[in-house]
């Protein structure tokens, strides 16, 4: 007899807490990092930070409100400017079919990133913590650490651990080096960079629906720095099925040519899937927003979307914006850790479920970024009072 | 009617029926394993070789986070769950170079570490790595 066939609706809710945990994990683990890595290092020292963020404006304690807005949106919006001019930069390299120039590029810029940035953070933690290490040990692990994770992210396969430990790091680094900047320019960045998320994957003009466009019109994955998280196996009989076949690199035909000459591996990932009893996979590719770095000029990706293989992307954009949030929160207090932890996570998971419904390419930034900043005001406006008179009162904590 | 189910072995990425009890008919049971530790999402075995092999060489170049990868990366052909003999040949000298290395570099470290400046002498002071970030001034930028 026919094994008995559980009908579709268990099958997915089996896999579907999997899948989200895939994804929710490493966000948190990373806004854990940034947590820890801005309450251990924090020092007075606030502004004063030489970088294009603050080519507009640096801030300066003694002045006024209104002069720290100004400053604040005139910093934001050419941080947005140039990533705008920097997407279509990106746009027009991959239509021209400079894959191997973008590749190298990206390469080089999280070499610098880890070397350089890690560096800097490894050196801060053992000034502040007088761990007794000395220089030969210290320099032969840093260039371990990033040659292997320049590496593991783009040139060659590791372990996908592997790959996923290195993307982490390199979003806690880039958003740590965030929190830097002065406050009001923090909040007034983030809520720039979720209104140009909005705008750059939903326009019909915008530069990143026409990079994922011409990614799904090539059948070609984007090269920037993309988390994904492990495909979840499917039991049988469960409805779906999913294979990663790997293309042979000399039999691929399609326009990776660039990528073959180098001979490195890097993107090419599936094209098939193949779906046993039950409904058919649609193949859908990724998406992603992409948002440059100001000073490394790397080509991170926002947005979140389904490979082919139907494993969830979350560009690293995200995880770094995130995390900006809650270590700029962390710089506060710690319950303003908390609330806008569980409101990231809200608006993460809200997102994931419209992903679900629409299929599509969707910016991930707005709705995590709006909740965040709600409940940072609501928390500090009315949390914050409750609770410090519960203390205070000996009522709870 | 006997009934007949299939097995997936999730590690091993690959399905087939379960061979019947009776033993012998058309029950043929496929246990495939992977060279990598993740398993059908991983390498196949000709591609393990070359990446085992450039690994191998690469980690010479004074990158034994290399040969880490390269053991953990092919820990199915470490254990003997997969054999693979040429992939062997250059995972194993990569265990054992990375476990040298540890050992050197942790005696050394130790050493620096517990033998402080006296048995460095004023040299410790010039060696350690937050007095020199703050006489060069590495992190003067944050």
């Amino acid at each position: 007899m026919a094994e008995a066939n559980p009908n579709s609706n268990p099958a997915v809710l089996e896999t579907l807490g999997e899948e989200m945990v895939r994804i929710v994990a490493p966000v948190s683990a990373c806004m854990l990092l940034v947590v820890l890595l801005v309450t251990a290092l924090s020092s007075s020292s606030g502004g004063g930070l030489a970088s294009i963020a603050t080519i507009a404006y640096s801030d300066d304690s003694s002045d006024s409100l209104w002069d720290k807005l100004k400053g604040a949106l005139l910093s934001s919006v050419s941080f947005v400017v140039l990533i705008t001019l920097l997407t279509f930069l990106l746009v027009l390299l991959f239509y021209l079919r400079c894959i191997r120039f973008l590749k190298s590029y990206m390469a080089l810029s999280s070499l610098v990133v880890l070397a350089f940035l890690g560096g800097e953070v490894f050196l801060l933690l053992i000034s502040r913590f007088y761990v007794p290490v000395d220089v030969v040990t210290f320099s032969l692990l840093l260039f371990n650490f990033a040659v292997v994770g320049v590496l593991a992210v783009f040139l060659a396969k590791v372990p996908i651990m592997v790959n996923q430990g290195y993307l982490v790091i390199i979003g806690v680094l880039v958003a740590y080096w965030f929190t830097l900047l002065p406050e009001w320019t923090t909040w007034a960045l983030l809520i720039a960079m979720s209104l140009y998320d909005l705008a750059a994957v939903l326009l019909p003009g915008g530069p990143l629906r026409l990079l994922v466009e011409l990614a799904i019109s090539r059948d070609e994955e984007l090269p920037a720095l993309v988390y994904e998280a492990r495909p979840v196996e499917h039991l049988p009989g469960a409805g779906r099925r999913l294979w990663r076949e790997r293309r042979d690199l000399a039999s691929n035909s399609s326009s990776n040519s660039n990528n073959l000459e180098a001979g490195d591996p890097a993107s090419q990932d599936t094209s098939l899937v193949i779906a046993e009893e039950g409904p058919s996979v649609s193949a859908l590719t990724a998406p992603f927003l992409q948002q440059q770095l100001e000073r490394h000029g790397e080509v991170d990706l926002e947005g979140i979307g389904l490979s082919s293989s139907g494993a969830i992307k979350l560009g690293l954009g995200d995880f770094i914006f995130y995390s900006v949030l809650v270590g700029r929160a962390a710089l506060y207090d710690f319950m303003t850790v908390y609330a806008c932890y569980l409101a990231i996570m809200a608006g993460l998971g809200i997102t994931l479920l419209l992903l679900a419904f629409y299929r599509k390419a969707l910016p991930a930034l707005p709705v995590s970024i709006a909740l965040g900043i709600i409940f940072y005001l609501l928390t500090r406006a009315s949390l914050e009072v409750f609770m410090v008179q519960c203390s205070t009162n000996l009522l709870m904590f | 009617m006997e009934r007949r189910g299939e097995t997936i072995d999730e590690e091993q990425g690959l399905i087939g029926p379960r061979p019947r009890a009776g033993g012998g008919g058309e029950g043929v049971s496929v246990r495939r394993t992977w060279p990598t530790v993740d398993g059908p999402h991983g390498l196949s075995e000709e591609e393990s070789v070359a990446y085992a092999r450039s690994y191998f060489y690469w980690g010479f170049a004074l990158l034994p986070f290399l040969w880490a990868v390269n053991c953990c990366y092919f820990w199915p052909v470490l254990r003997n769950s997969h054999p693979s003999p040429h992939v062997r040949r250059y995972v194993m000298p990569s265990a054992i170079g990375f476990t040298i290395f540890t050992v050197l570099l942790g005696s050394w470290s130790l050493t620096f570490l517990l033998g402080g400046e006296q048995l460095f002498g004023p040299a410790w002071n010039d060696l350690v790595m937050y007095n020199l970030a703050d006489k060069l001034g590495l992190t003067g930028w944050a």
